[in-house]
């Protein structure tokens, strides 16, 4: 039955659920067609027609799959708060001055570590991606070590090193575009703000000595630093308790833009308009490049689906 | 607004935990027993009562458990929990009040 399975198709591909609930979804689904179908060829309707009315009756396949999100995309607020936390540790990290104490230095990327393990072999949750975001720092802090090598070098390893990072990053994002792509947004969401801190004290510091960045210098930003990372806590607690596709995405990209004017206009930020609107760019494609990255590789996966279809036919 | 729409969409929990109560059931049976107890007036657009009953699942009202008929097909069967049948009980009551009031106002006074 390719008009019930393809039905079937639709709402599969707009459920973006754990596996488990979608495929019970899915099945749930196909009988109650199944049912109707085998009744209506049993009171004399042509198999094909009555392939036709079934899928009829049970209306759209999109809405029934938004509907059927909407009861399991809301975490609880336990959830939430876990999800945020990664972003509070990152808070209290510049609040309470703990980059002076390798303890702390050494807890929080524990934390990190050990719980992205642990969700990632554990049903990737909601909660897990603000966490795995965190996994991606190591790739851009090496990059931007490099600045501070000698003379020609930093150029000679950044040109090989840059594009090397991009396809750790890339790949990391095209593996979770495939479970949806809004857990990609959210794994990205500190990146611009990351660099939009990094562009505003490098800045000063260049203004100040020669592109040496010191201790008061950070104890400047600190307060404003802990209070865009706390901002990322509330968008990403926000984004869990909020059940509507559309309005995740809407509180993600608000409050990034948010965050983003904080690290523009805080304290002595010295990032100009055209800087704040590069970091304003790159976060909107952050955010809305996954979407993209989900349609194509749809479109590529169902590719050879297509032309098998066409060929039947 | 649609005055008979909105009417449903406040009853549908009550009417399908209404009728899970009488027998454990499964979706295509749901929609059969309704239009059928209705004499027709109840006519669900289908898709509609998956995500109906999965919200009550979620909220701990009704549960779900697959089973496999002697014919080979399955089938995901619906129990109320003791959670659905307070829920229930509190809102027959409360429809009982209500429709008890709406009609000593609708109806015309006698004397």
């Amino acid at each position: 039955m390719p008009a019930n399975s393809n039905y079937t198709d639709r709402v599969k591909s707009h459920l973006r659920l754990d596996t488990t609930i979608e495929s019970d979804v899915v099945r749930e689904i196909r009988t109650h067609l199944e049912d109707k179908r085998h009744e209506l060829i049993e009171s004399g309707i042509s198999e094909r027609q009555a392939t036709a009315i079934a899928t009829r009756v049970m209306g759209s396949p999109e809405l029934v799959a938004r509907q059927i999100y909407e009861v399991y995309s809301q975490g609880s607020w336990l959830q939430a708060i876990f999800a945020a936390l990664p972003h509070l540790l990152v808070a209290a990290f510049f609040a309470l001055h703990w980059w002076q104490n390798t303890f702390w230095l050494l807890g929080i990327l524990i934390a990190v570590v050990g719980t992205v393990l642990y969700g990632w072999f554990h049903g990737k949750p909601a909660w897990l991606f603000p966490w795995l975001g965190y996994c991606l720092l190591p790739v851009m802090a090496v990059g931007i070590l490099l600045i501070y090598l000698p003379g020609g070098w930093a150029w000679l390893a950044a040109s090989a090193y840059i594009p090397l990072a991009l396809i750790i990053i890339f790949s990391v994002t095209k593996k979770i575009t495939r479970k949806d792509w809004v857990f990609a947004s959210v794994m990205l969401l500190p990146i611009p703000i990351m660099l939009g801190w990094i562009l505003a004290l490098w800045m000063l510091a260049l203004e100040r000595q020669n592109g040496f960045l010191s201790h008061e210098q950070l104890y400047e930003f600190a307060p404003l630093i802990a209070l865009s990372f706390a901002a990322l806590a509330l968008t990403v607690a926000a984004f869990i308790r909020v059940r509507q596709r559309w309005a995740k995405v809407g509180v993600l990209l608000t409050l990034e833009i948010f965050v983003l004017v904080i690290v523009a206009l805080g304290g002595k930020s010295s990032i100009n308009l055209g800087g704040w609107v590069g970091l304003v760019l790159l976060a909107v494609i952050l955010l809305l490049g996954p979407a993209l990255l989900e349609r194509k590789i749809r479109q590529d996966e169902h590719k050879p689906l297509n032309l098998y279809r066409k060929s039947a036919r | 607004m649609n005055y008979e729409r909105e009417l449903l969409k406040g009853s549908t929990d009550s009417l399908l935990l209404s009728l899970i109560n009488r027998q454990t059931t499964y979706g295509y049976k749901i929609i059969k027993e309704l239009e059928k107890r209705s004499n027709g007036y109840f006519q669900f657009k289908e898709g509609t009562l998956y995500p109906a009953l999965h919200r009550l699942e979620k909220a701990g009202l009704l549960q779900g458990k697959w089973q496999r008929l002697p014919g080979g097909q399955e089938r995901r069967y619906y129990y109320i929990t003791p959670k659905g049948q307070k829920a229930l009980a509190e809102r027959l009551a409360v429809w009982q009040d209500f429709s008890t009031a709406v009609a000593l106002i609708v109806q015309p006074t006698i004397g």
